[in-house]
């Protein structure tokens, strides 16, 4: 009795090495597909929406929407290449929903799916780090003292020498610049 | 650009960087950019964008809910991750007793994910593993007595140990010294170097890592292992 997880193949004790196999992963049952996605999923969400609450709901709906369509046993390949498609179409709902954002074009393609949580986070990071060293200085220094540093918008006021008004404004040019230079930083 | 989007795209930030779910609102399509190129740098700093166990557990369970027409879930597969009691699963690490043969003979057993235990042998003894120069201060090395496989590491001239070896199902963890974890190359889990669990993606909690007592004679690492 055999289980495939991923490209991970589980056997019952005793039981003989298979040879080497061509086979492509498959999924068993909706359990495997969560247990291989949830995290990759839940992050994909997070990287657009920010904020846990709507990154849990929207994990969950992604699932929900692919798990219910699927016939197991699914090819791995096929069942992320879903899993990321219904992600497109969940996050367009929320931001249309939401913010009455129309026309969302979003970029998910070059977010990675799979991976470990570790490198893909570090990932991400470095990504920002080049987009921000991409930015005029006082748009990354902004954006730094926000993101980075956790100032609030007050205290990074105080520090650039800026009003506090002054800094807000700074900050909204700033991501501005930041969502327009983020097709080069994906390449 | 007019102040009213500056403000809403300002509160935006302010409850994203707080962590709280934002406030809806009819967004421009400027807006709307800035406000996704904040919710990148948000998930950029390390580990935000992770999810914590409660909610992995959460999705779990209202998954299970409606899906429940689904077709069965694997025996074997909901056993195994029913495994988590730390004692049996570093037992069949160390002695590579297959899962489910300590399965049949002790049953399931509760939760070991509440605390750390300390694996100490019955006949065990001090055994040098490594210089102390070998492990400079934020390093981590995996080492192996033959019976057990440890990792130890020095965090900021604290040397310790844990045990090496993923308490969900037996894989081997791999030091992490840019985050400072333990990652398991099969299940997406991790600990923390003192063998905590820091996430994972299985339907329960493994229990932690077992420290493993440790200490330092003559520039060496000693660690009680047999």
């Amino acid at each position: 009795m055999r289980c495939k997880v991923g490209l991970i193949e589980f056997r019952a004790a005793g039981e003989p090495q298979p040879a080497i196999s061509n086979e492509p992963a498959i999924y068993t049952n909706w359990e495997s597909v969560y247990q291989d996605n949830v995290v990759g999923i839940y992050q994909l969400v997070f990287r657009r929406v920010g904020n846990a609450a709507d990154a849990e709901d929207l994990a969950e709906d992604v699932l929900i929407r692919t798990l219910k369509t699927l016939r197991f046993p699914a090819p791995v390949h096929n069942v992320r290449s879903y899993l990321v498609k219904t992600a497109k179409t969940v996050l367009a709902d929320h931001w249309r929903s939401h913010y009455a954002v129309q026309d969302l074009a979003v970029e998910l393609e070059h977010l990675p799916l799979q991976g470990s949580a570790g490198p893909s986070s570090k990932v991400a990071s470095e990504r920002a780090e080049r987009l921000l060293g991409l930015l005029p200085d006082q748009f990354r220094r902004v954006l730094e003292l926000r993101f980075l540093k956790g100032y609030s918008v007050r205290e990074a006021a105080h520090e650039m020498g800026v009003t506090e008004s002054n800094a807000r404004v700074l900050q909204f040019r700033a991501l501005r610049k930041a969502a327009e230079l983020e097709g080069e930083v994906m390449g | 650009m007019t102040s009213s989007a500056v403000d809403r795209v300002s509160r935006f930030v302010d409850e994203l960087l707080r962590g709280r779910r934002p406030r809806r609102f009819t967004a421009s399509p400027e807006e709307a950019e800035a406000m996704m190129a904040a919710a990148g740098l948000v998930a950029a700093r390390a580990g935000t964008d992770l999810p914590d166990k409660a909610a992995l557990d959460r999705i779990h369970r209202r998954l299970s809910e409606r899906l429940d027409d689904s077709p069965h879930v694997d025996a074997r597969f909901t056993r195994r991750v029913w495994l988590r009691t730390l004692g049996t699963a570093a037992a069949a690490a160390v002695v590579g007793v297959g899962l489910d043969e300590v399965l049949t003979q002790q049953g399931l057993t509760g939760s070991g994910a509440g605390g750390q235990a300390i694996l100490t042998p019955d006949i065990g003894q001090w055994r040098a593993v490594a210089a102390v120069a070998q492990l400079p201060e934020g390093h981590a090395m995996t080492v192996s007595t033959g019976a057990v496989d440890a990792i130890v590491v020095n965090d900021s001239g604290h040397i310790s140990a844990v045990s090496g070896t993923c308490t969900h199902l037996g894989c081997k963890l791999q030091p992490d010294e840019v985050d400072q974890r333990l990652s398991c190359p099969c299940h997406m889990t991790a600990f923390s170097w003192s063998g905590k669990v820091l996430f994972y993606r299985l339907k329960k909690a493994p229990p932690d890592l077992p420290r493993i007592d440790s200490r330092v004679r003559d520039g060496q690492i000693e660690l009680f292992v047999v």
